[in-house]
């Protein structure tokens, strides 16, 4: 090609950046900057789908209303000990967080974060209807504190159990490759299969479980509509779903460990349960900090397994937040509270988005 | 290779059987006839060994029901968004990384902060924009909001900034226009965080489960991950529990097909999704 013929018809470095980025950025702004601000002028009106639907005038300003409607109730106090287990939780958390801090056992970003999460443990159940006061919304903290229970069960479970699998399947055979697999599959199931396969195995008529537990002589369980099994077997199909990530960021962390730290620990007679203790764990400290963290905010968003295996049931016990959103929107019609609600959502969602951005900056540097 | 080894393979051999378990079940059942399955599910070896065998589920699957239809609404609605997440990443991921413009950092902050933002703040949103403009069931209207979150762009613009600069520079030498540079040269280099991006798409499309149900209102644009969750509530009376373990393990196998497959995407796609968005 000539040289000025090419010059005449080639384009401006400004002009290509134009045409290259123009198709993601009208996208981008139509259906996501937009509609999160929508969403946030949504949540400050009355606004009903269906009167909405058939009259787009039938909405009204409210202001803050639906958040106060959500969140607050009619004579609301503080006490310090109004629920003693959480907020003495919280003081331990508070305590513990600064000790490991301390001792230098947790970086700083993490103990600033356990630090924090440990406060609000200590003053947000502190809130607490005083006399002849109540909730305006009766099902909305009990549903935070359903969801938290649940990201409390299954962050653990699965970052344990990934961890272990991890620190065993740690290494270069065929053997072990295949069994690494084996745990990876059910992570690439659909929610509703997760939910499909486990709803039957947890059937007390026709369940894997209840036919193991007659096997044995004993009388099945009513996992999915008892109180207290409910959660624990969302929990058990969760850590079975989605196990394989975390097991492979920590096969990742694990490679980032030198042999030469095992050798010189054999040498002490460190191997084995010892090694993993000693060696392993100091070493992966951020690898878990980043697991529990991208843990949290996967599981804060269930919804499937709450809305399929238990209807949220028994009794609103595995009722969860996304599920009431779903529900306050297009089953009560009510879009003003339920985006006020998707707002408190997005405004957690996005404290641990930052934390696991200053994390992966940390990384970095 | 010591004993200890051999020891520690067959220890953990025994959970990553009973991990298998559930998956196995599923399979099995789907190969028993529905009459047997609604006596007892405990048929040959506690229902993992499909005996009595019949394929009448997957056969009837196919006859009548509604699966077919689904699953071929999955594979255009995932088809299409990998293609278009493709389309927008790869551009605007070369752009971000390696042109100059007025603007730039801010628009990669913009972009940053939406990484932030859960499906589920703007669903409702987007439920009212899509009934507006009456989008709602059609292909589009499953595809498009997927392919406004930056996490592709992200992942594309990580990967062009790693491409050194002088293979980009003796083409500029030449005379060769940016959009040529770009789509001669930095395409075919990126083929491999494509094929990620392309999977984690794909895998994300197959198995959402949130917004088909808001926006498909009708059985004929639901995507499989959606008709399933429609037919599980009342398995045992109306389908028959076999032929609706069919119908799962026909949503999944393209899923576990792929990852059988291409292993190593699948993997680096995954922890890539989860890490970053």
């Amino acid at each position: 090609m000539p040289q000025h013929q090419a010059k005449r018809l080639a384009l401006s470095q400004r002009q290509a950046a134009l045409i290259l980025l123009l198709p993601f950025m009208v996208v981008y702004g139509l259906f996501l900057v937009y509609p999160f601000f929508n969403g946030v002028w949504i949540s400050l009106h009355d606004w009903n789908l269906m009167a909405v639907a058939f009259n787009p005038d039938a909405k009204a300003f409210v202001g803050l209303q639906n958040y106060e409607r959500v969140m607050w109730g009619r004579n609301i106090t503080w006490g310090a000990f109004a629920s003693p287990a959480l907020q003495v939780i919280g003081l331990l958390g508070m305590l513990a967080s600064f000790l490991l801090y301390r001792s230098g056992r947790a970086g700083r970003v993490t103990a600033i974060a356990m630090g924090l999460a440990a406060l609000l443990l200590f003053v947000l159940p502190g809130f607490h209807p005083g006399e002849g006061g109540r909730w305006y919304d009766r099902r909305f903290w009990p549903t935070v504190g359903n969801t938290i229970l649940f990201v409390g069960l299954a962050v653990p479970g699965v970052t344990i159990t990934a961890m272990l699998l991890a620190a065993a399947l740690n290494g270069e055979t065929r053997a072990k490759a295949v069994l690494r697999t084996l745990f990876f599959l059910s992570q690439v199931l659909s929610v509703t299969v997760v939910t499909l396969i486990w709803q039957i195995m947890f059937s007390p008529r026709q369940g894997l479980l209840a036919n193991v537990t007659e096997l044995l002589g004993g009388s099945p369980i009513v996992w999915l509509t008892a109180e207290g099994f409910a959660m624990a077997a969302i929990v058990i199909a969760t850590i079975w779903w989605s196990l394989g990530i975390a097991m492979i960021l920590f096969l990742a962390g694990l490679q980032d460990i030198s042999q030469d730290l095992y050798e010189a620990g054999a040498l002490d007679n460190a191997t084995g349960a010892k090694a993993f203790w000693y060696i392993t764990l100091p070493n992966l400290k951020r690898t878990i900090t980043v697991v529990v963290v991208l843990q949290i905010i996967l599981h804060f968003q269930v919804f499937g397994q709450s809305h399929l295996m238990t209807n949220g049931g028994p009794n609103d016990t595995t009722q969860v937040l996304v599920r009431y959103i779903y529900q306050t929107a297009f089953r009560d019609s009510e879009l003003g509270r339920a985006s006020a609600m998707a707002v408190f959502l997005f405004v957690i969602m996005g404290a641990f988005s930052i934390l696991q951005f200053v994390l992966g900056r940390e990384k970095d540097e | 290779m010591n004993r200890s080894y051999y020891w520690l393979v067959f220890a953990i051999s025994i959970p990553a059987f009973l991990w298998l378990v559930p998956t196995i079940w599923m399979v099995s059942l789907s190969f028993q006839p529905n009459d047997v399955l609604a006596r007892t599910t405990s048929t040959t070896g506690l229902g993992l060994i499909p005996i009595p065998f019949t394929p009448d589920n997957y056969i009837a699957l196919f006859q009548f029901g509604q699966v077919p239809m689904w699953f071929f609404n999955s594979l255009i609605v995932s088809a299409g968004m990998t293609l278009a997440v493709l389309a927008v990443s790869t551009t605007a991921g070369y752009a971000l990384a390696r042109l100059d413009f007025p603007m730039k950092g801010p628009i990669v902050v913009l972009c940053l902060i939406g990484l932030m933002v859960p499906e589920q703040a703007v669903f409702i949103p987007l439920y009212t924009m899509f009934a507006d403009w009456g989008w709602h069931n059609s292909y589009h209207a499953l595809i498009m909001p997927r392919v406004a979150v930056p996490i592709g762009v992200f992942l594309m613009m990580q990967f062009f900034k790693a491409v050194p600069r002088d293979i980009e520079e003796a083409a500029r030498i030449d005379g060769v226009g940016w959009l040529q540079i770009f789509w001669y040269v930095m395409l075919p280099l990126a083929r491999p965080a494509m094929m990620t991006l392309a999977i984690l798409t794909f895998l994300y499309a197959w198995n959402d489960y949130l917004w088909p149900l808001v926006s498909a209102q009708q059985r004929e644009f639901f995507t499989i991950t959606l008709g399933l969750a429609s037919i599980q509530s009342n398995f045992a009376q109306a389908e028959g529990l076999g032929r609706v373990m069919a119908s799962g393990v026909i949503a999944s196998l393209p899923v576990v097909v792929l990852f059988l497959i291409f292993q190593r995407y699948v993997v680096r796609a995954m922890t890539a999704g989860g890490t970053k968005g």
